[in-house]
């Protein structure tokens, strides 16, 4: 109730407003904060990039984050006594090395150890693949620079304030628009031959749902993952005290439930305790849906843009099961620390596909295996390791009802026949299913998509928001951005960078 | 021996085959065309069985037949009726109500209306939008023209290219009935529903023009059959000559250019202009010695259509009341997506589409009086070798019937007889493969999609169309092409 009578007394300006220049919303009377120039809703690598790099502008910056601490899917969970795994994702994207650099994240005691082998089994064979060995990946590699260094030159271009009828600017080209129109499948088998193409895509897909016969899902390969294991889960620490130090401000426990606006323009943030944060422009790490039907209210989206967000796509698919074993595995060292992927042909990846939109569990979904403590010693008691096992290909609401303690421990069984399957006769201590609508609600992601949306030709690329949005001062830093998915922090950090021009340029 | 000298040579007597002929003919060529089989047509052709009863055997309606091919060619001089034209496309689901997309704009209207009332107001625009676009094209389609360079229609050409037909159908309807026919024609070329791209196929289909209408669907008087006889009329009264049962097995190099061709018979036939209306694939493969295609083409040929369709012919004793035109058997974009990826997967889908055309009730003669032929393609279907079609044909027929009994209670009682022509039969019987549709094929220019490394050589076949249809352009650009880059 509270919330909306603030929203609703948003009223006319104030005489010393204008005399200023600006405008101040009626709270402001009632002295109830600062007033931001920047509010980054959200604390994943994301929002703390983005709001590190606007505190070193000297922006007043503000970041909200719902959970108690930050570092979204970065967290980790001790889901039994003494045995610590990542909840979420094993890795997390590539942090871009000028990124990394500029912000010293390895002083600031982020640490991020590349897996340095993979390997994949199939009954009766497996498929070994040391870093750097291949240049297939090398390649890709640079596909993705590429598409970062175009990303980066959106933020920095301000659009410009008026626009005659018919007369835009026409916009460069994404690079690696040929993926668009490839299938995943065909891509791999011209670059690579039998065993190491199926090795190469169980990478691809690794915890995502696709065909890889399907044309445009060669796309995957511009969605760069396994950026190296954050030792400790240090990374979210390292990127808040880095904000920290600028002298941004990060509230935990904090909800954001609408973003409030004066006369079209961003006045700030209300909370779900009723609080009001004022701020001139908001980033949001959100995804595309939640950030825009969720944080405003239905008749303040235009009739097209709200159709565009409706009818974005999510995907999603992944299911985690952390795993504490009595024992250390005995394997070679090196094989430990990488990933194993379980993973079946590109035809086991079409009917998992298959099945995920039929929303049935399947009994052998691909799946990866990473015994997390291995590279991480502190994760699990001495000699007893952490395993986490992400599947694939698992549906977000499951064709007969809700996600049911049975289809729970369904998913526990298949991940488990996989675990048993490269490690026989490992004995399990305990271990916690975490299911598609685990990811939707602790991260709160639409679809449980770490990706933010589908991965498909008509969704990526300029087809993705962002930064910028159609609502002036509302800029996307998520995983549904345009840059999100090219890697950890970049999101936020494109974000920033295309606030500090707006800025610039004058612009709200 | 054949005392006459011939400039040009055309390969295949099937409808591309005779308008090429024809057109080369005109052009002023001394023309000869060659057929494989003993009777002209290829896949126009109406087989019988049953008892008394015939059908088309895989081509059952017109859904393009070039407007400028019947002008130039003056086939209606040359004795081509239609019997049906502009057929309505109707939606047959399990629930029974069938829905009937028709011209009548108000008819159509008020049917959909009766599924979604959404959807009944998106319909007008969604036509309009899909022949602005197809109108802005033709330009490209219909000759060897660019693609238009209005920055609209670029745009709007760059998004379908990205967009799979289940997002686009997604975005503008809401009800399953109107999504799936739809989802069911873009499968036309093999592709799946969500393949990024898939949204082009409905765009060139709304393209294709067929006596000026855009879209429309027709059926020749005597069945498409009746279109062969009339082309082979059209290609001999322009000069052509025809020969049938003359199978050519090689097609003769001097260089990097096409000398002749070599018959099965051993027979020698000089020409400097070879048109072969045969799949790409046939041409550049197995009639040109290895290596002259190149590598990388050959490579490239190597791509087949990992899924396929089939031919049911039904005959029935009683007419089982389905609506005029042409008839769609699907359910949800979801199930055809999930029959393509088991089709892809080597299994025959659960749940099959069909599309019906029954030719007994467009006119007489198919079928005695009172019953009923029905003329079933199904697709998509795996691609099987000889063996595992003929384990299959039972099976494929319970299925198809099954399929039809779901829409059409009591249909499968009244079945007299039927004919199965799987994916193989077709393909050994008249030569032609399942084609893969492909975006980079489908925008790309006539010239690049008829022309070939080597001078003098040209395929016209069905493949060279960007969407499987029976348009005869194919022919009339190839020979176009061909007589303009014929050396002097």
């Amino acid at each position: 109730m509270a919330v909306r009578a603030v929203s609703l007394a948003l009223g006319p300006q104030g005489p010393d407003d204008r005399a200023r220049g600006g405008f101040r919303p009626c709270w402001a009377w009632l002295g109830v904060g600062v007033r931001y120039d920047a509010c980054v809703i959200g604390s994943g690598a994301d929002g703390l990039t983005a709001a590190a790099w606007l505190a070193r502008a000297g922006l007043a910056t503000r970041v909200i984050e719902r959970e108690s601490v930050p570092g979204g899917r970065l967290a980790f969970r001790e889901f039994h006594p003494g045995f610590r795994a990542p909840a979420f994702v094993d890795e997390p994207a590539p942090v871009p090395d000028a990124l990394f650099h500029a912000f010293d994240l390895a002083r600031a005691g982020a640490i991020l150890v590349p897996a340095p082998t993979s390997l994949a089994v199939w009954p009766g064979r497996a498929h070994f693949m040391r870093r750097g060995e291949t240049a297939f990946l090398a390649k890709m590699q640079l596909r993705v620079a590429a598409l970062r260094a175009r990303a980066e030159a959106e933020a920095a271009r301000v659009p410009p304030r008026w626009t005659l009828l018919g007369k835009r600017e026409p916009t460069p080209p994404w690079p690696s628009g040929d993926l668009c129109t490839e299938s995943l499948d065909g891509v791999l088998r011209r670059h690579a031959s039998g065993d190491e193409a199926a090795h190469l895509l169980a990478q691809a897909l690794c915890g995502r749902t696709a065909d890889p016969f399907l044309a445009g899902s060669a796309l995957h390969l511009a969605v760069p993952s396994g950026g190296g294991v954050a030792m400790s889960g240090r990374l979210p620490q390292a990127l808040a005290g880095i904000a920290r130090d600028a002298g941004a401000e990060i509230s935990c426990g904090l909800e954001a439930i609408e973003v409030a606006r004066v006369k079209g323009r961003i006045a700030g943030v209300t909370m779900a305790d009723g609080s009001v944060i004022e701020a001139r422009a908001v980033i949001s790490t959100l995804d595309l849906k939640r950030t825009l039907l969720s944080l405003f209210r239905w008749n303040e989206l235009s009739g097209d843009l709200a159709q565009q967000v409706n009818q974005f796509r999510f995907a999603g698919g992944t299911a985690r099961l952390l795993v504490a074993l009595e024992h250390l595995p005995g394997c070679q060292r090196d094989a430990l620390r990488g990933p194993i992927h379980l993973a079946p042909s590109a035809e086991g990846f079409a009917e998992a596909n298959a099945a995920w939109r039929a929303g049935t569990i399947p009994p052998h979904p691909p799946a990866t295996i990473r015994v997390v403590s291995a590279s991480d010693p502190g994760l699990a008691p001495r000699g007893a390791a952490s395993v986490a096992v992400t599947l694939s290909g698992i549906a977000l609401r499951p064709f007969d009802g809700a996600w049911t303690h049975d289809k729970r421990e369904a998913l526990r069984t298949a991940a488990l026949a996989a675990l048993d399957a490269v490690f026989p006769g490992a004995k399990v201590l305990a271990s916690e299913v975490i299911a598609p609508p685990d990811f939707e609600e602790s991260l709160g992601l639409t679809g449980g998509d770490l990706w933010g949306g589908e991965i498909a030709p008509d969704q990526m690329f300029a087809a993705r928001m962002g930064p910028r949005t159609p609502i002036a001062g509302l800029y996307l830093g998520g995983p549904s951005s345009a840059a999100g998915v090219l890697g950890a922090c970049f999101g936020g950090f494109v974000a920033a960078r295309a606030l500090l021009a707006d800025r610039e340029a004058g612009r709200p | 021996m054949n005392a006459r000298r011939y400039d040009a040579m055309v390969v295949g007597g099937g409808a591309c085959g005779l308008v090429a002929a024809a057109y080369l003919a005109r052009g002023g060529a001394a023309t000869l065309l060659l057929e494989a089989r003993n009777k002209l047509g290829g896949r126009l052709e109406t087989i019988a069985f049953g008892d008394g009863f015939s059908a088309p055997a895989v081509t059952h309606a017109l859904s393009a037949l070039d407007p400028r091919v019947m002008k130039e060619l003056k086939l209606a001089r040359q004795g081509l009726r239609f019997s049906a034209r502009d057929m309505a496309l109707s939606v047959l689901r399990r629930d029974g109500k069938p829905l009937t997309l028709s011209r009548d704009r108000h008819a159509t209207r008020r049917a959909i209306a009766a599924v979604s009332e959404a959807d009944a107001a998106r319909w007008p625009l969604f036509r309009k939008r899909l022949f602005a676009a197809a109108r802005a094209m033709r330009g490209f389609w219909w000759e060897d023209g660019a693609l238009p360079d209005e920055r609209a229609i670029q745009e709007s050409i760059q998004d379908l290219r990205r967009k799979s037909a289940a997002a686009w159908l997604d975005a503008a309807f809401e009800s399953d009935a109107l999504k799936a026919p739809f989802a069911f024609d873009a499968m036309a070329g093999g592709l799946s529903p969500l393949d990024a791209g898939s949204a082009l196929v409905p765009l060139w289909q709304a393209a294709q023009e067929m006596c000026g209408l855009q879209g429309a669907v027709a059926f020749p008087a005597g069945g498409p059959a009746s279109l062969a006889s009339v082309l082979e009329r059209a290609a001999r009264a322009a000069g052509a000559d025809i020969r049938t049962g003359a199978a050519v097995e090689s097609v003769l190099l001097d260089g990097d250019a096409v000398s002749g061709v070599r018959l099965a018979s051993d027979e020698v036939i000089a020409a400097n202009l070879v048109l072969a209306a045969l799949p790409r694939r046939r041409v550049l493969r197995d009639l040109v010695p290895a290596g002259a295609a190149g590598f990388a083409l050959s490579n490239a040929l190597d791509r087949a259509a990992p899924v396929t369709a089939a031919k049911i012919l039904l005959a029935l004793d009683r007419d089982p009341g389905l609506p005029a035109g042409r008839i769609v058997v699907a359910e949800r974009i979801e199930s055809l997506a999930a029959a393509h990826a088991a089709a892809r997967a080597g299994k025959i889908p659960d749940e099959l589409a069909l599309e019906i055309v029954s030719p007994s009730s467009i006119e007489s003669g198919f079928a005695p009086a009172g019953q009923c032929a029905l003329s079933i393609a199904v697709r998509p279907l795996p691609r099987l070798d000889a063996a595992g079609w003929n384990a299959a044909r039972g099976d494929l027929l319970k299925r198809v019937l099954a399929a039809l009994g779901a829409c059409v209670p009591n249909a499968a009682r009244h079945v007299v007889a039927s004919e199965v022509l799987t994916p193989f039969d077709i393909e050994a019987r008249y030569g032609a493969r399942d084609m893969q549709a492909d975006i980079a094929h489908m925008l790309s220019p006539w010239r690049a999609r008829v022309a070939t490394p080597i001078r003098g050589l040209y395929a016209c076949g069905g493949d060279a169309e960007a969407v499987p249809c029976t348009s005869g352009r194919a022919g009339r650009i190839a020979a176009a092409i061909a007589l303009a880059e014929r050396a002097p």
